[in-house]
């Protein structure tokens, strides 16, 4: 599918502004109210998820003309799906696809953002969204006697991610992780050198060949191995192989779970046991791509039926963010012995973006901190210690934001808190 | 770029580089390519920013949260107050909110509702801005229409001075629009920037929050409405005259908190999650009833007062021969009518959903009986698109109801079509120009603005629309203050409803 493809969608925008805000339903007051970080910071109509869709409209009729202001607009959006929810909550059309068919448009005609160009060519020559990264990809696992999923069968894989195979800071999920399947008898292993970037935050990004090239090495890898179950501890990754690779058809039979699924199964079914008490009040943030993007893909193929409704033959059913991953994130939370939830008013599939999607951490830190700190005030505002998420990607931006906002907030992947449990 | 670069400059003086834009991508986003939009962050802003079209005769025009598309705009200063968007005050003893224009109604609503009072929220929905401006929606048994409920206000006129309204005139309180003060609410509309507002708040006996389970689309309720002192009912009614006659005994007994005249369109608009669903439910709910109907909310203050009110409304139908819509009793469906129709959140489902567009012809300050007439001619003229597939079908229903407890009303009649079909667009302005005139010839009603030219409105009630360009050109001498649909003579801006989908804006011209 193409822009092009979204001609109907984006002629069906009203422009009645219910993309900017959450659900009409849920909201409690003048704060907390916005859904779209891009609209609460820029305020031009533009930087809507509406206005994104009339902007396409134009140029689907009068040609595409970029402005340094045009990609500013569309790289100042983080793709996270918020403005598709609302919309969707009284409409039948997309909102998210043709923003996200934009960009590839965008990137696929030569105008790209050097940032994330930068990204990208690390993503081609070392297979991974982490710029400058040294070293090896699994170096965090040296000693723990892991195996090797490529060289003999597990049950479980566990894809790592870019982020927690790199960055030192957020290796300790990798082996939070790891101790925990380990402690609760998974037969699990992981890929070493042959794991490659799920291409997930490429696609975001607009990069969609180099999603399609990562995707590929990745399922002909795993297939190989002979693998069933994927595990994976990353929301993006979890996004990439659970939806995207299903839309492009290449996921087959593949079982793609977010660790806090599978911790949360292995809780019920007594494999795991959570007996040391965390004393401390948590709130949880849903990772955009877990939560509502996180839903699994629907394949449909129709067409318009002539006439005056906007109906299809077959009818479509819309992805409208009811069925992401919400429930298992917090009932790991709530087997903490110990450990108390608060909720946020943006919760599930109207949360606020940590401001790290689409790349935005990379082409523009001001703004993806700005929503950061946004998120970490409302996190505040529930009385909690500490934020609990369930993404390294949400969780280096916030615990950048805190560094530099100064709050006293705690920020903590859900697996450090089971494993502190443990 | 439409102004020079210096011009454009000292307006980037007054709101900062960041908060102006000619770009042709930011125009593309306000379907409007002739234009430079502006931020201004509060009223003074406005102010700078309106004298300064005065200074260089630019034409301006200002929007709040907007709704749907305007109608095409030749200006070239575009004011979206987006940035003003603060509660500025919630005084529950006199029982007013003051807001700027972009706050929505969910939000002071939400506010409110915290505090056990509400406010009126217009039928376009709680998108939209709580301004207390034109609009009538479905609180409108309780809490009236829009501009009855604008208390005092910050207004900066079409010259860019800024005049404070009502008690404000005299002092820094918000509680009347007309004094002792100046007042002049009755020529606002359309003139000048609103920058702040106050607007009436009401009782709520509802919940502080409603207790929502589940996940977008479909909430539902934790409890039943009947736990919450609260009860929703669709009634359907042999004929319009008694019909009418329920409503008004429902007003006169001051039992209901909301009564909206829904046709079934709307009722399966609101608890549908898509259009497929919604046009199956529609089909069963017009075989359900028995002729024109309308929904009602019961709101008890406690379980005797809420016992009491379903007793009298129990009488009022019995007498009336109304018949209730069994769909509508089932507690699933009743608590979703309860929070869509309370907190005015499905007007989208209502009117886009189904084709992307629709075009109203409503008629609204009257008493609801006197201009029914109408509305059923209006609706066999309306079924003659539907048999030629032009709008959707939805067996020519229309709607109305009485607002201040039936002692004013609004009936109202839309068509809703896909505007990129040429033939559905041509013969829905058509359809509004023929309901529009009958409105007028029968001496039923004004159609609002878009319908027809306002000369030809204008020479029907008083010739009005001099009097307006007498007023526009006291308040706005180098007419600069873009209000074409309200008062400028001569103006045509009929077609704008459908126009807006197929038609360039021509081309920015100076009024000079």
């Amino acid at each position: 599918m193409a822009i092009e493809d979204y001609r109907g969608d984006v002629e069906m925008c009203c422009r009645c502004g219910a993309c900017k805000h959450i659900p009409l339903q849920k909201v409690k007051g003048i704060e907390h109210s916005y859904a779209c970080p891009s609209i609460a910071k820029y305020n031009f109509h533009a930087y809507s998820g509406s206005g994104r869709l009339l902007i396409a409209k134009e140029m689907l009729t009068k040609g595409f003309k970029y402005t340094d202001k045009l990609l500013d607009i569309v790289y100042n959006c983080q793709m996270c799906g918020a403005c598709d929810i609302s919309c969707k909550y009284a409409m039948d059309m997309e909102v998210l696809l043709p923003i996200n068919e934009f960009r590839i448009k965008c990137v696929e005609e030569g105008h790209t953002h050097p940032a994330l160009e930068k990204v990208i060519n690390s993503l081609r020559k070392q297979g991974t969204m982490v710029p400058g990264a040294r070293g090896k990809r699994a170096a965090w696992a040296e000693g723990l006697g892991l195996k090797d999923a490529t060289k003999e069968k597990v049950a479980v894989y566990y894809h790592v991610g870019c982020l927690t195979s790199y960055d030192k800071n957020y290796q300790k999920l990798a082996k939070a992780t790891a101790k925990i399947l380990k402690k609760a008898g998974v037969d699990f292993g992981i890929g070493y050198e042959n794991e490659s970037c799920c291409g997930g935050r490429a696609f975001q990004m607009g990069y969609k060949e180099d999603f399609l090239n990562q995707a590929k090495k990745n399922m002909a890898m795993l297939k190989k191995a002979g693998v069933k179950t994927l595990v994976t501890g990353c929301a993006a990754g979890y996004q990439a192989f659970k939806v995207l690779y299903d839309k492009y058809n290449l996921k087959g039979k593949l079982e793609v779970v977010h660790i806090t699924e599978y911790l949360a199964r292995l809780i019920k079914e007594g494999k795991l046991k959570l007996n040391k008490k965390v004393n401390m009040t948590v709130t949880y943030h849903d990772p955009c791509y877990l939560g509502r993007l996180g839903e699994p893909w629907i394949h449909w193929e129709g067409k318009r039926i002539p006439g005056y409704k906007f109906v299809f033959d077959p009818p479509k059913e819309y992805r409208r963010g009811t069925n992401g991953v919400y429930e298992p994130p917090r009932e790991v939370i709530k087997s903490i012995p110990g450990l108390k939830l608060a909720e946020m008013d943006r919760i599930k599939e109207y949360a606020w973006c940590c401001g790290a999607g689409g790349g935005v951490n990379q082409s523009n830190p001001e703004f993806a901190m700005w929503t950061a700190k946004e998120r970490i005030e409302e996190a505040e505002s529930t009385g909690a210690e500490a934020i609990a998420t369930a993404c390294p990607w949400c969780e280096k931006n916030f615990n950048e934001a805190i560094k530099k906002s100064g709050s006293a907030l705690k920020v903590y992947d859900i697996v450090e808190l089971v494993e502190k449990a443990i | 770029m439409a102004i020079s670069k210096d011009v454009y400059k000292e307006f980037e003086d007054v709101v900062g580089e960041e908060n102006i834009s000619d770009d042709p991508a930011i125009k593309d986003a306000y379907r409007s390519p002739n234009i430079t939009v502006v931020l201004p962050g509060d009223t003074e802003e406005v102010a700078a920013v309106v004298k300064l079209c005065n200074k260089h005769k630019i034409p301006f025009k200002a929007q709040s949260t907007g709704w749907s598309f305007m109608p095409p705009t030749y200006d070239f200063i575009f004011l979206d107050l987006r940035r003003m968007n603060c509660i500025i005050e919630i005084n529950e003893k006199n029982m007013y909110a003051v807001v700027e224009p972009y706050v929505i109604s969910a939000e002071l609503q939400g506010e409110l509702f915290k505090r056990g009072m509400i406010c009126n929220v217009k039928g376009s929905g709680s998108t939209c801005t709580a301004l207390a401006m034109s609009g009538h929606g479905h609180m409108g048994l309780t809490t009236s229409t829009g501009d009855r409920n604008d208390l005092a206000t910050e207004w900066v006129t079409d010259e860019g001075e800024i005049i404070r309204l009502g008690t404000l005139g005299a002092s820094d309180e918000w509680f009347c629009g007309d004094g002792p003060g100046p007042s002049l609410r009755g020529i606002l509309r359309g003139g000048g920037v609103i920058t702040k507002q106050a607007t009436k708040v009401y009782h709520w006996p509802g919940p502080s929050v409603y207790p929502l389970e589940g996940s977008s689309p479909r909430y539902t309720l934790s409890q039943k409405p009947s736990d919450l002192n609260m009860m929703v009912r669709y009634f359907s009614f042999p004929s319009i005259e008694k019909l009418v006659e329920a409503e008004l005994k429902i007003g006169e007994s001051e039992i209901a908190f909301e009564l909206m005249g829904f046709c079934p369109s709307m009722v399966s608009s609101n608890i549908t999650t898509s259009n497929e669903e919604d046009f199956a439910t529609l089909d069963k709910f017009t075989k359900e009833v028995q002729g024109p109907g309308f929904m009602v909310i019961i709101a008890g203050n406690f379980p005797e007062d809420f016992a009491y009110k379903k007793k009298v409304l129990a009488q009022i139908i019995k007498e009336t021969g109304g018949k209730s819509l069994k769909t509508v009793e089932d507690p699933a469906v009743e608590s979703t009518l309860l929070f869509q129709c309370t907190r005015v959140c499905a007007s989208i489902r209502e009117t886009f959903r189904a084709g992307g567009a629709f075009s109203s012809m409503m008629v609204q300050g009257q008493r609801y009986d006197n201009h029914v007439r109408w509305l059923e001619e209006a609706a066999v003229l309306k079924r003659e698109l539907i048999k030629k597939g032009l709008v959707i079908a939805d067996d020519g229903q229309q709607f109305g109801w009485g607002e201040e407890q039936g002692h004013l009303g609004h009936t109202e009649i839309f068509c809703r079509f896909n505007p990129y079909d040429e033939k559905s667009s041509k013969a829905v302005q058509e359809w509004l120009g023929k309901v529009g005139k009958r409105a007028l010839d029968g001496c039923f009603a004004v159609p609002a603005m878009g319908v027809l030219p306002i000369d030809e409105i204008g020479k029907h009630v008083s010739n009005y629309h001099i009097w307006f360009g007498k007023l526009k050109k006291a308040f706005d001498p180098n007419e600069v203050g873009e209000n074409t649909g309200y008062s400028y003579v001569g103006a045509d801006i009929s077609g704008v409803h459908t126009s807006i989908y197929k038609k360039e804006p021509e081309k920015a011209s100076s009024k000079k």
